[in-house]
This record gives structure tokens, sequence and C-alpha cells, in this order.
């Protein structure tokens, strides 16, 4: 009786669910995970567009043009920057040199607003390089001109 | 003294206890920091930009394709121009802070994304992000 009773408490004190091998399986959970699942690489260049006027209104504010920047792109790509109050300077400038040209404007007068104006049959990849260049120059305000498909006709 | 040594020689181990915690721990770090993607898109090549950046909030992401052809992909439908308002005010009234976010091939003309821009200006989806690679070096 007394031997059966110990053979009993034997087997009680083994009766415990081995945990030697979590980690192992929390290992493998780990890695169906890592290789499953993808970081979203959600990265670009921020901007907000102003509020939506109704057609024919007038435009909200009013700039004077002696403050107005405005930085074209031809269909070809070329870049030329000009003030409004004189467009017969308009000069044509490369991409790396836009930065230091519009620092120096912007250094010049702090009022200045960037009116940038792309050209629909301009490649997006130009745009994109310009625009990069306004916000490496740090011009705060521009404004996105909307070329309407009539005012450029043969386009997209 | 053979006692100590042997005590000693008993002690050197790595402990191994923990391991199952901090794989668990990773676990939880990748579950959290990934999202599944809700939409395939179409295939662009992304411009490449000095001053991208990344965007923290991606629970408010809505993707937009435009590929080389001009076709327009909201959540794997595609679409055209006058469609993407009214998807995207359903968004806007869903979510108001949804920051929409360009994947625009860098050799689309450029017509094509402004009638996109127009068209989100409409729905009041201010928000725009230009999907860009980084671009390495200040030459530009």
């Amino acid at each position: 009786m007394a031997v059966s009773l110990r053979g009993r408490r034997g087997g009680s004190s083994n009766a415990g669910i081995p945990t030697a091998s979590t980690g192992d399986i929390a290992f493998l959970i780990l890695i169906f995970f890592m290789s499953t699942s993808m970081f979203a690489k959600e990265k670009g260049l921020k901007i907000v567009l102003p509020e939506p006027t109704p057609p024919g209104a007038e435009p909200a504010v009013k700039i004077p043009p002696q403050n107005l920047l405005n930085v074209d792109v031809n269909p070809q790509g070329q870049v030329q920057v000009s003030l409004a109050s004189e467009p017969e300077k308009a000069e044509f400038v490369s991409v790396p040199q836009l930065r230091e040209v519009l620092v120096g404007r912007l250094a010049a007068n702090k009022d200045l607003v960037i009116s940038f104006r792309v050209s629909r049959r301009a490649p997006y990849r130009v745009m994109i390089d310009v625009f990069d260049q306004l916000k490496l120059a740090k011009a705060e305000r521009v404004s996105l001109v909307h070329v309407p498909l009539l005012e450029e006709g043969g386009g997209p | 003294m053979s006692r100590i040594a042997a005590r000693r020689q008993s002690q050197s181990e790595i402990p191994t206890a923990s391991t199952g915690d901090i794989a668990f721990l990773l676990i939880i770090f990748f579950l959290v920091g990934t999202t599944f993607r809700a939409a395939q898109g179409l295939k662009v090549v992304l411009p490449n930009a000095i001053s991208t950046e990344r965007i923290l909030k991606k629970r408010n992401v809505q993707n937009l394709w435009v590929d080389k052809a001009g076709r327009i992909s909201v959540n794997d439908n595609l679409v055209a121009v006058p469609t993407v308002t009214p998807i995207l005010v359903e968004k806007i009234v869903e979510n108001p802070d949804v920051v929409v976010v360009l994947q625009a091939d860098k050799d689309v003309p450029y017509g094509y994304v402004t009638d996109v821009l127009e068209a989100l200006k409409a729905a009041r989806a201010l928000k725009v992000t230009f999907a860009t690679n980084y671009e390495m070096g200040g030459g530009g």
C-alpha cells in the first residue's frame, strides 16, 4: 500500500506541461511575421492645397506683382524664373541652380510668393525636381497653378 | 577550496529563460509596426527628391496611383478624373484628417497630375503628398 502511494506521488510530480519549447515557438511565429509583413514606406513631398474657389470668383488674396515670382516649366522641361512685375527679365535656370536663385530672391524680398506653373506636357519628374528645389530653398508660400486643358491645347 | 571552484563553474551559464519573452516582445513590435497593404495599385516608378519626408500617421493614408499611361487607380479600381472627387468626398467624411498620397510615375505628363490635384481640391482633400524616393546628396 505504502509502495503504491509513493508511486502515485512520483507520478504527480512529473505531470507538468513542458515549457522549454515556448521560446522556439515564439521565434517561429516571429520569423513568420517578419517574412510575411511589409513595412509601409509612405514618404514624399507634402503640400497643402488651397481651398477650392467657385468658378468665376475672384481670387481671395491679391498679390502685388513685385511680390510675385513666377517659376514656369515649359513642355521641354526647361525652367524660367521671372518677377510678375518685370516679365521681360525672365531668365532660364537649370534645376540644380534653382535653389541658389530662389534663396537669393527670397532674401531680397521677404514677402515673395512663388507662383509655380508647370506645362501639362512637361514630365512629372521635372515638376518634382523643381518642387524639391523650392522645398530646399525653404520657400514657404508656393502656389501651384492649375493650367486647364483648354488653355494649352494638344496636351494630355 | 575545491567546493567553491565547483560552485563557480555551475553558475557560469547564460540564462535562457527569458528568450521566449524577448521573442514575444519582438512579435508584438512587428505586429504593431507593420500594416498589411490594402491595395495593390499600379506599377509606377517614383521620382527622386532630396527633401523627401516620412508620413508618420499611416492610418490616415489614402493612396492614389497615376501610371505612365495616365491611368488613375484608387482602391484597386481604375477610375476617370471626374470619379476621383466623389470617392475622396466619401473618404473625407469618414476621416477628415486623410492624407492623399499621390503615387505618380516620373514620366507621366504633368497634365494628368494637375487634373487629379484639381479633383482632390474639389473634394476638399487638401492634404496631399507626392510620393517620392530618397535621393542622396545636395546637388540635385
